[in-house]
């Protein structure tokens, strides 16, 4: 029993002097013994040298209550000569702080006098890290856990290595400079001002809502990027989005390192609230703007070539950030370089004012760009004529169809992820051949209103279409038409739509349809995530306004094979609920599509 | 000075200062006899817990391991690191994790106490759960002991309640996360679930109420409440003749087994006053031959190798390996998946499965189990003997239902990645 106890002992004895040495020969402390030595040698002065000679090491501290939370920085404990000029030669940790014009230093008498004295200032205002630390990991946040790391010197996380070089450099600082410095082009910040720019060049703002800069909604808010992200998580995010999150839809950006590092520069500085403000100032900052800045320039009417105006306009916004135009292909939106044969004017530009006008759950953002834009580019937009050149159908349908319908024909093209509702799936059987064949040429013909599935009459002729639908059936659907049943389906709503036919249509769909459809009818019921293709959003009112009295009725009554829509005449519903029902629907479409053709005028 | 001259020349107050200090504060020599071994352990406020005499099989390791003891050490070493730490600790939601900065960064020690009282706590629930493993697998709560086991369950549940409500304090993510979880299970009981969740946090979620009421639990309440039931359960320990053993322990090897009829003559009547009273085989009367050996040194040794030991291993662990501190509270920004504390992730799995039973039903079911062990196991026998064969049944059972929780916490900690998806660790 006796060695264990004197083992275990003398562990006990060991740990203690360990962590005693730990606690008593800090690095900091033979800083400091370093620069005193240093200081007692060089100086002049005798007072000094006493003064040298009387210190002993010390935590030292500044604690800085003006810009927001009061910080403690403890940094000059080993930076202890970052104020004195003597020692601007000299390594880490014992090196002055640099006096630079761009930060305001001044010279008198050949004297430097700093702007930014670190007595008012401290250290992490402008360089981040933990001002708490005493160790260099945890101070300049080596650290994991500590949000803030020293900018553009440490970097917490190489996941990537190829990033890494990236993430150094103290253009990063520019982002803290703007905690206070917020105002537009500030000149000692140019790299954080290109990155403003970027912000708008890029369409950025066209999905993502900073505060008092942009409405976009499709991406996530960036009014506090920079305090919620690191510039590693930042920069990753821009050049490979779906590495975070594999169902991002945000377009991968073709854009130089340095205007990425703008770019994260830029975010890194949005915080939400200023370092200079107070809640109360920004309250009363938004009373007072609440008018939203538009931030494109307006093109000069009546400039020589419209059309070319357009041109310039498509390119330089990145529209084939997403679209296809010719060569250029976003890889996430529809193919847009014969657009004038699909489209009118009309469209167009009603689409540019407001997308989901047409097509209710489209992802492309509201641009707020001037109106004459708008009409620019849809000039230039309108002469994009030429037709593909088409040869046997298999190749139609590779030129064609396959960016939404998929090489497979099974609804799974690679921009499908964008669309909805989605490409019909062609190889569902059951679906294919319950439709009329004449139906199918109708929807190619004229395309699917409300949908992405264009009108592609002026594309393709009457006897291409046909020889596509052979194609379509011989290679996906695989099986062969059945007859149709006849069924008892009257061609006009027997009900006449009135207000109790409505109330009754809609008691019968809360009960029978929200499981699915929604209770708003917006396609997004509980059970709608697990349904392929998903259940329609009846309040896609250009799409319900297309469709019969009869095609509804035949839908809800014998349900849509291939399809989760049950047959409701098997389920007890009468010819009469489903007229309320039909009635329902349109007076859903009928006053949603109002406000919304409004705000696209 | 009139006294001074009364002063027998024999005696000089200054020269004997020490010794009679000694001797006043110690008032038996190093004991060198069995009798001064007997008096020392009697008269000594800390030593008298002890009995004087102490059965040669209590002290076999192999038989407990030692645990209640380390539970004991670790919860001694938790209160002085602990007080140390509330000198610096300020329950407020604004000043907590700055206050956990320097703490890591500037106080002397600061760093090491904190991982001492870290790990302590950790080690504490483990060792504290093998203890009672231990007390179910030798039979040991059997009568007259039943009390003492409910006592020791209450315990554990304070064990692990103290560790949960000092899981909080540090007021960063991981705290402010892990107790969000771990209030939310509490939240899935039966009608009074959102109550009790709301007197837990003084809220409808964690935020400064809940930190000054779990600070106030924390290191004050429990605390007390704890050291009240650990005496308690000590004081048990000593009327119900010492930790449990098999009858054949009683019997010094060599002896007759008839001696021990010798104790069942009645309690004499008038010269042993209170010791009459003592019930069960222990009761010093008589000269019997026990198989027992002097508590000095012998048990004081024996402490003394478990209190460094728990020490030594403490004191080395937390060299090594830091208490994380994670990013400062972000109500916004919940990991996934947010985790509660190690010892709740058994079930947080199972809440995964179904809240109500995960939470309330079946970890209720099994408290009730535990406390109701020793009243419904009832055949005497197989006391003091690990895995006793006459004990088949409930050391199967209580060996199944430990092992099922120690998987659903393995699978908790370890194979739960976000969403609490199936993740591999590795």
């Amino acid at each position: 029993m006796k060695l264990p106890l004197a083992i275990a002992s003398l562990v006990v004895f060991a740990v203690h002097g360990v962590v005693f040495y730990d606690q008593f020969f800090h690095k900091w402390e033979r800083y400091q013994t370093a620069y005193f030595d240093q200081v007692r040698t060089q100086t002049k002065s005798d007072a000094e040298r006493n003064e040298m000679n009387g210190r002993s090491p010390r935590i030292e501290q500044i604690i800085v209550t003006s810009f927001g939370d009061s910080r403690v920085d403890r940094c000059t404990t080993c930076h202890i000569a970052s104020d004195d000029p003597r020692f601007a030669g000299h390594a880490q940790p014992l090196k002055t702080h640099p006096y630079l014009k761009e930060l305001g230093d001044v010279q008198r008498n050949g004297v430097w006098e700093r702007r930014h004295k670190f007595n008012d200032f401290g250290c992490t205002v402008c360089h981040e890290g933990q001002g708490r630390g005493l160790s260099e990991h945890y101070a300049h946040g080596e650290d994991h856990y500590w949000p803030e790391p020293l900018l553009g010197y440490v970097t917490q996380e190489p996941w990537r290595k190829d990033l890494l070089p990236g993430l150094k450099g103290k253009e990063y600082m520019q982002a803290a400079c703007a905690q206070c410095h917020s105002e537009e082009n500030f000149a000692q910040t140019p790299v954080l001002n290109r990155g403003r720019q970027l912000f708008f060049e890029s369409n950025c703002y066209g999905c993502h809502r900073i505060e008092g800069m942009s409405d976009g909604v499709l991406g996530p808010e960036l009014s506090e990027a920079g305090k919620k992200f690191k510039i590693d998580y930042l920069t990753e995010s821009i050049v490979d989005p779906r590495a975070g999150m594999a169902s991002s839809f945000m377009p991968k950006f073709n854009l130089s390192p340095a205007d990425v590092k703008a770019l994260v520069i830029f975010l890194k500085s949005r915080r939400g609230v200023n370092l200079t403000e107070t809640s109360l100032s920004v309250f009363r900052s938004r009373l007072h703007d609440a008018a939203s800045v538009s931030d494109t320039k307006p093109v000069a009417p009546g400039a020589a070539d419209v059309v070319a105006r357009g041109k310039q306009l498509v390119e330089d916004r990145a529209c084939a950030a997403c679209h296809k135009i010719g060569d250029k292909d976003g890889g996430i939106a529809p193919d847009l370089s014969f657009e004038a044969l699909m489209k009118d004017n009309e469209w167009l530009v009603d689409h540019f004012k407001n997308p989901r006008g047409r097509m209710p759950d489209s992802i492309m953002p509201a641009f707020k760009f001037a109106v004459a834009d708008f009409e620019a580019m849809t000039a230039y937009l309108a002469t994009l004529k030429t037709p593909p050149a088409l040869g046997a159908p298999a190749d139609t349908y590779k030129a064609l169809c396959a960016r939404c319908h998929g090489d497979k024909g099974d609804g799974a093209g690679p921009v499908a992820l964008y669309i909805d509702p989605s490409p019909r799936d062609l190889t569902k059987v059951a679906f294919m051949n319950s439709k009329p064949r004449d139906r199918f040429v109708a929807s190619i013909q004229k395309g699917v209103h409300g949908t992405s599935m264009p009108a592609w009459e002026k594309v393709l002729n009457e006897q291409q279409i046909q020889a596509l639908l052979d194609h379509v059936e011989s290679t996906f659907v695989k099986e062969k038409r059945r007859e149709l049943k006849a069924r008892k389906v009257p061609e006009k709503n027997p009900v006449a739509s009135a207000k109790d036919s409505i109330a009754r249509g809609e008691q019968t769909f809360l009960a029978r349809c929200t499981g699915c459809h929604g209770r708003k009818a917006d396609g997004k019921g509980p059970n709608s995530l697990d349904m392929l293709p998903h259940p329609r959003n009846l309040r896609n009112h250009p799409f319900v306004a297309s469709l019969s009295d009869q095609r509804l009725l035949e839908s809800i009554l014998y349900g849509v094979q291939g399809t989760a829509m049950p047959p409701w005449v098997d389920y007890g519903l009468s010819q009469r609920e489903a007229g309320d029902l039909v009635n329902y629907i349109r007076s859903l479409t009928q006053a949603s599509a109002r406000p919304q053709l409004r705000a696209g005028r | 000075m009139s006294a001074n001259t009364k002063v027998t020349p024999r005696e000089n107050v200054w020269r004997d200062l020490p010794r009679n200090l000694w001797s006043s504060i110690f008032r038996h020599p190093l004991p060198s006899s069995e009798l001064g071994q007997a008096q020392t352990s009697f008269t000594n406020f800390f030593l008298h817990i002890h009995p004087v005499k102490v059965n040669r099989h209590t002290l076999k390791a192999t038989y407990t391991f030692g645990l209640g003891l380390i539970s004991l050490f670790l919860f001694i070493a938790l209160t002085v690191s602990g007080v140390l730490l509330m000198f610096y600790y300020v329950p407020s939601t604004t000043q907590a994790y700055d206050r956990m900065l320097d703490l890591r960064g500037s106080v002397a020690f600061g760093t090491f106490l904190r991982n001492m009282h870290r790990w302590g706590a950790h080690a504490m629930v483990a060792a504290v759960f093998l203890h009672m493993c231990r007390v179910f697998l030798t039979g040991s709560y059997k009568k007259p002991r039943e009390f003492n086991w409910v006592l020791g369950v209450v315990l554990f549940l304070l064990t692990m309640f103290s560790s949960f409500t000092g899981y909080l304090l540090p007021w960063d993510q991981l705290a402010f996360w892990a107790i969000t979880v771990g209030t939310a299970i509490a939240g899935y009981a039966p009608f009074v679930g959102d109550k009790i969740k709301f007197l837990m946090l003084g809220d409808t979620q964690v935020g400064q109420e809940a930190l000054l009421r779990f600070y106030v639990l924390h290191v004050v309440v429990l605390p007390m409440v704890m050291t009240l039931m650990i005496a308690l359960h000590f004081w048990r320990i000593r009327k119900d003749g010492g930790l449990s053993r098999p009858p054949e322990a009683d019997i010094a090897p060599g002896t007759e087994a008839m001696s021990v009829q010798v104790i069942a003559s009645p309690a004499p009547k008038q010269s042993f006053g209170l010791m009459g009273i003592v019930r069960g085989p222990f009761t010093k009367v008589g000269n019997v031959p026990e198989n027992t050996v002097s508590a000095w040194p012998h048990l004081l040794m024996a402490e003394l190798l478990v209190f460094v030991l728990t020490i030594a291993v403490l004191l080395v662990v937390s060299l090594l390996f830091h208490a994380p501190l994670e990013e400062p509270v972000n109500v916004m920004h919940p990991p996934n998946p947010a985790k509660a504390p190690w010892y709740f992730l058994g079930l947080q799995e199972l809440v995964s499965y179904s809240a109500f039973w995960g939470g309330v039903g079946i970890p209720g079911i099994e408290v009730l189990l535990l406390i109701l062990a020793p009243y419904l196991e009832r055949k005497p026998g197989g006391t003091g003997r690990w895995f006793a064969k006459e004990r088949l049944l409930p050391n199967t059972l209580f060996v199944t239902f430990a092992v099922v929780n120690i998987i659903l916490i393995i699978i908790g900690t370890l194979f739960r990645g976000p969403n609490w998806e199936f993740v591999l660790p590795w």
